[in-house]
């Protein structure tokens, strides 16, 4: 655990929570059949995921 | 069922993460790297691209683009009685999918048509919630021929039959739209007024 530092551990944290918020919003979308949920789909779901995904490559890339 | 599926997938991810947050030291061994990597980009990036795959089919559905209220009026000319009506009488006969009307007729059948066709609903989406909508509503650019041709040519109902035979090349080129003669489309300002089909 010696490159694991609290720094990129407090990284991975916050990936896996903005990933965890996505993947969330993503569920219910997709049981909800509306324009309004296509919308949240792109523009919530598929941003937390994408900032999540980039926070955590960052993340490994830097450590 | 699709939808199932893909809920699976994120449950296992949401599960994964959550281990990793519960036991961070998890992530310091080579094992915990890979599952990391798997919980934290590989399956996200696939719920992602799934759920997309979904969402993009559901926003070709009839249903989906009749629930906005603007558009009200088109889909009841679907079920315009007089058959004379172009929409009427390809969504009552079966020449169109029922699930996918909107869409048959009013993608794009070039290439990237499908692509532009969407880029144009989002467009949709976003003046419908933070613009105000244009009373009178008009298509971008005019009919194309191709879209009817796509399905029409080589149909020995169209083919064969006068005067599409001498047109076919202005029809082609679209130097003839299709809408000269098959002019009642959607008669949606008269929507209120017409017969309805009964129909399923």
């Amino acid at each position: 655990m010696a490159e694991n530092t609290p720094q990129l551990q407090r990284r991975l944290k916050i990936a896996a929570y903005l990933l965890i918020a996505g993947l969330v919003v993503e569920v219910l979308t997709l049981y909800w059949s509306s324009p309004l949920s296509f919308m949240l789909f792109i523009g919530v779901a598929g941003t937390l995921v994408a900032v999540g995904v980039i926070v955590y490559l960052t993340a490994i890339v830097a450590a | 069922m699709a939808n199932h599926a893909v809920t699976i997938l994120i449950v296992l991810s949401v599960v994964l993460i959550g281990l990793l947050i519960v036991r961070p030291s998890l992530m310091a061994v080579p094992g915990g790297k890979i599952l990391a990597f798997i919980a934290l980009f590989i399956l996200p990036i696939a719920a992602i691209a799934l759920g997309s795959a979904i969402h993009l089919k559901e926003a070709k559905s009839t249903d989906f683009c009749l629930s906005c209220h603007t558009m009200e009026p088109y889909g009841k000319s679907l079920r315009n009685d007089d058959q004379t009506y172009i929409p009427a009488s390809h969504f009552q006969n079966n020449r169109i999918p029922r699930s996918e009307a909107c869409y048959t007729c009013h993608t794009n059948y070039a290439m990237f048509g499908g692509v532009k066709a969407k880029l144009g609903g989002l467009r949709h989406l976003y003046i419908y919630y933070f613009k105000t909508v244009p009373e009178k509503l008009a298509l971008y650019e005019p009919y194309n021929n191709r879209e009817c041709l796509h399905c029409h040519a080589g149909a020995r109902s169209f083919e064969e039959t006068s005067p599409h035979k001498e047109m076919k090349e202005q029809l082609g080129t679209n130097d003839m739209s299709c809408l000269t003669c098959h002019n009642k489309i959607h008669d949606a300002q008269h929507a209120d007024q017409i017969k309805l089909w009964k129909g399923p």
